[in-house]
């Protein structure tokens, strides 16, 4: 009788045996070092959730024969002193085939170092200073593009439409990520003939920004040239339009953002955005990506979509070499070449930084849309 | 086996460093709190001394150890004229004139270009190894130690209870808490030239006011009536936070601003009722110990 | 004009933030480093009543007021226990960072790391020129609110029985409790109202400036510290002369010599002002030397 019973269960398990694929699956690590406290935690939130889609995608879609993927994620606390801590533990314990991260570029320059010394492959995500960073050696990645490759072409382009001659520029003094945005700015401007007629900085922590602008303001200028934090942006965009200025504002990477405009309003409106992501770009693999993240309940930006691009980038490395290995990452990067991701077709530079065509976009009623 | 204890020693070898570092810089805080002075400068004096260190092995290509001397040597003479002035107030007037050095010594490495500002030092040679650490905090330990036996050790203290008082005794406070706050500057320049050369880098960022306030809370949470407390809490916060991130999982939590509040937690705890610090614990159990074995007895 | 505007308005929330800061160290001697994490939890409390439908003129005193009965908590548990010991100011510096590292902790936990702001509409947008300067409604209402406060808390000081308990206790808390002052309610008071003011600047600062996050106390935090330094420590009328100093002379710093003076001047300002005037401009000439 007990046989009977258990016959349709067993008829369901053998079912289920057929339908999934076998469970010889090899359980490859991918580590992050993320800031999920701290300074930068708004940074780390994003990035977890586009590592988190981008494992369970490539899982999913099966296209790793045989490996399944697992994301070990750790928080760096926004301090190099942690961010080492999680290296060596990511490197020595979990054995991790490749690193993302770490958020800040700062804590990058104090990490990757050791993977390295270790041989084992990082890809950077969000760190965006020109230099420091790829330089360290042939084992560190780049897939976020630096301010340099995004700034001057969307200055460029921005200038073919407005016709700017001044411009005024405020930057972020106390943040590596902002001021290695100022440099790019200063120096692309003064290659465009662009006369800057005030400089002004602020501090990370500061809410009102109301002096540098109206001091900037009193000078005139065609264009605002904004270099700041998610955090600081849409403030500085909505001060800005309250002391009367209806020109145009021109911000980095760190205006690319959904909360630029959830915090801003209106004032956001007409804001220029040098960007290496085109959220609204109508290629396939953004559209998937964009419909995917919106199935998982989550709004991505930048930050985001580079995190999701980095795993995607070391699973196609692991793809291209056949091997899940660290060295076989590595090798895989060099063949790394015109992946269709959400950024657009990704390959990587001699320098390993990343290469993708960055974008300009222009918020018009509430929504960043390609400047045309 | 000899490999898993290799990796072991990887895993962990950055928080051994760091056990070192910041016992130097919780040791660094208990120098002036050995006398009452309750200075917070001391995340700028570390910042002065990771800087010069790192500049002259960077770009003046001395050898390591003259970096290192001078990491100790040029807070040490920077404290001598902000400790004349500000020395003579006391209590909080003397923490916030000392938070007020440090702000400053941060904001004027964020505006000056040629250290890249807060982009930082990058790419310095790795030259302090764990081992150099921890023969560098021994020997700052010994240095604390033997002072307090000494005589210069009974001034201190009685500078700590009762400092008119001391005065009226014939010692010369104003020096012996100088040369408190510039060893005190010396040990946190070490610590700071030490963790340079050892995390490759270094930026204004990492020496803000919560920096200060960390070194503050090791010297507080271990306990400050000997050299052995700072250390202790040192140990523990720096462990503490490696340690839940092998927890957390277990736990079924996420690790994050829980953090923060365990550490917010501690510190309230040890304030309210281990005013001597988790070293007291040690001795409040022998005692217990020995009462209840009176007792039976 | 437009640079006076915008000292003014900055000197408001500085003063309006010292204003509470000053008066537990005038009364207790103690620093209390979890006043901005007050701040930020008031801004927090307010939106989150805002987000329950509730109007802000409503939300704000209620917010107001669970910042004053935070006060009250966070005396009960880091300050009352400590007030016997005799390194109690150091000790009591200690126990508020602890409830500060708590509070933001909470902070995090509850609504986590993004930037967050009050819905559009919450306080209608309209603004006026006044020679030559742009002037917003809000901040007129906000300057309107921290001058009412300010009215308001020399009123309760000076004139009023706690005021003058009050007084009685930062004089000298063995003479008053002789002269038969309750001083453990007194001190309570003074954290009530004290926490209080600091959550109202805290609500005041994210309507300014839309941006409310678990870590916005830090911004104030060492800026309301220069404040009550050079107004003198436990000086209220100085607390709130100093904030505005302070307001305008950042501002004039920003529009002469530019942004990344302006920290390095509040700063080495304070450290002045310690080393040659310790008792500030307007404190009493308190033993505040050894």
């Amino acid at each position: 009788m007990a046989m009977s019973r258990l016959a349709p269960l067993a008829a369901a398990a053998a079912l289920l045996a057929w339908a999934s694929p076998a469970p010889a699956q090899t359980v490859v690590k991918i580590g992050a070092a993320l800031s999920m406290t701290g300074p930068a935690a708004a940074y780390g939130a994003q990035q977890k959730a586009g590592i988190q889609a981008a494992v369970d995608q490539i899982n999913k879609s099966g296209e790793l024969k045989g490996v399944k993927l697992e994301a070990v994620i750790e928080d760096d606390a926004s301090t190099k002193e942690q961010g080492i801590a999680v290296f060596q533990r990511l490197i020595n314990k979990d054995k991790v085939v490749a690193i993302i991260g770490p958020t800040l570029s700062n804590t990058a320059t104090a990490t990757d170092p050791l993977a390295q010394m270790a041989g084992v492959p990082v890809v950077a995500v969000s760190n965006t200073a020109p230099k420091g960073i790829t330089d360290i050696g042939d084992w560190i990645w780049r897939v976020s593009l630096t301010e340099g490759q995004v700034i001057p072409g969307a200055l460029k382009a921005a200038q073919a439409k407005l016709g700017f001659k001044t411009a005024g520029v405020l930057y972020g003094n106390d943040d590596a990520f902002t001021q290695a945005g100022y440099s790019v700015m200063k120096s692309a401007l003064e290659a465009m003939g662009v006369k800057t007629v005030g400089t002004q900085t602020f501090a990370k922590p500061d809410r009102d920004y109301s002096a540098q602008l109206t001091a900037l303001l009193g000078q005139k200028p065609d264009i605002l040239v904004v270099s700041a934090l998610v955090e600081n942006a849409s403030g500085i965009v909505a001060q800005a339009r309250q002391l009367g200025y209806t020109g145009p504002i021109l911000g980095g990477n760190g205006f690319n953002s959904p909360a630029l405009i959830a915090n801003a309003g209106k004032a956001a409106e007409g804001v220029l955005v040098g960007t290496a992501w085109n959220k609204v770009s109508t290629e396939k693999a953004n559209q998937d990506y964009v419909a995917l993240m919106k199935a998982r309940g989550h709004e991505p930006d930048q930050f985001c979509t580079q995190a999701y691009v980095g795993v995607q980038v070391v699973a196609d490395a692991m793809r291209l070499s056949g091997q899940h290995t660290r060295a076989g990452v590595k090798a895989g990067f060099l063949k790394v070449k015109d992946l269709p991701t959400p950024l657009g077709k990704f390959s990587f530079l001699p320098s390993r930084d990343g290469d993708h065509a960055p974008a300009v976009q222009v918020v018009k009623d509430g929504k960043f849309q390609i400047m045309q | 086996m000899m490999e898993g204890l290799a990796d072991l020693y990887a895993t962990y070898q950055s928080t051994l460093a760091y056990i070192g570092l910041n016992g130097l810089l919780a040791l660094s805080i208990y120098t002036s709190l050995s006398c009452g002075q309750l200075a917070l400068g001391n995340a700028g004096f570390a910042a002065i001394g990771a800087y010069a260190a790192a500049l002259l092995t960077m770009n003046a290509g001395a050898p390591f150890p003259l970096a290192l001397a001078a990491a100790a040597v040029v807070p040490a003479l920077v404290a001598i004229p902000l400790g004349l002035p500000v020395l003579r107030l006391k209590g909080i007037f003397l923490a916030i004139a000392t938070i007020g050095f440090g702000e400053v010594v941060r904001i004027g490495l964020v505006n000056w270009d040629y250290v890249n500002g807060a982009q930082g030092l990058v790419a310095i040679p790795q030259k302090a190894s764990v081992g150099l650490i921890w023969i560098v905090l021994a020997a700052a330990t010994l240095l604390l130690w033997r002072l307090r036996g000494s005589k210069w050790g009974f001034a201190l203290e009685a500078i700590r209870q009762d400092e008119p008082a001391a005065r009226t005794m014939g010692i010369d406070t104003a020096s012996y808490k100088l040369a408190m706050l510039m060893l005190g500057a010396a040990l946190a320049g070490l610590a700071g030239g030490l963790e340079a050369h050892f995390t490759f880098m270094v930026a204004p960022n990492g020496f803000g006011f919560s920096r200060v306030v960390d070194m503050l809370v090791f010297a507080v949470v271990g306990g400050i009536a000997s050299v052995w407390g700072p250390l202790f809490g040192a140990s523990f916060l720096t462990v503490l936070p490696e340690a839940m991130r092998d927890l957390a999982p277990l736990l079924g939590i996420e690790p994050g601003p829980l953090r923060m509040l365990v550490n917010g937690l501690i510190l309230l705890a040890v304030i309210l009722f281990l005013p001597q610090g988790l070293v007291s614990l040690g001795a409040r159990w022998r005692e217990r110990r020995a009462a209840r074995a009176r007792r039976a007895a | 004009m437009q640079q006076v505007v915008n000292g003014i308005f900055l000197g408001s929330i500085y003063a309006l933030f010292a204003l509470g800061y000053t008066l537990v160290f005038g009364v207790l001697d103690i620093l209390n480093l979890a006043h901005a994490a007050v701040f930020m939890l008031a801004a927090f409390v307010a939106l989150a009543l805002v987000g329950h439908g509730l109007h802000i003129l409503a939300a704000f005193p209620l917010a107001v007021l669970g910042a004053g009965l935070l006060g009250v908590l966070l005396e009960r548990v880091a300050f009352r226990p400590l007030r016997a010991r005799a390194d109690s100011n150091i000790s009591g510096l200690i126990s508020s960072l602890a409830m500060a590292t708590i509070f933001e902790a909470v902070a995090y936990l509850v609504w986590g790391p993004n930037v967050s702001r009050f819905p559009f509409g919450t306080i209608p947008e309209s603004q006026f020129h006044l020679g030559g300067a742009v002037i917003s409604r809000l901040q007129v209402t906000i300057i309107g609110v921290a001058v009412a406060l300010f009215v308001a808390l020399t009123w309760l000081v000076t004139r009023t029985r706690l005021g003058r308990e009050v007084r009685a206790v930062a004089e000298s808390p063995r003479a008053a409790r002789v002269l038969g002052v309750d001083v453990d309610r007194v001190i309570a008071w003074s954290f009530l109202i004290s926490s209080a003011l600091g959550g109202a600047a805290g609500v005041l600062y994210a309507l300014a400036f839309n941006a409310i996050q678990p870590d916005m106390g830090r911004g104030v935090e060492l800026k309301g510290l220069a404040v009550i330094v050079l107004g003198g420590m436990g000086s209220m009328p100085g607390a709130v002369v100093a904030g505005f100093a302070l307001g305008l002379t950042e501002v004039f710093v920003v529009a002469n010599l530019g942004a990344s003076w302006r920290d390095a001047v509040s700063f080495a300002g304070l450290f002045l002002i310690l080393v040659l005037r310790p008792r500030g401009l307007f404190g009493a000439a308190a033993l505040r030397e050894a």
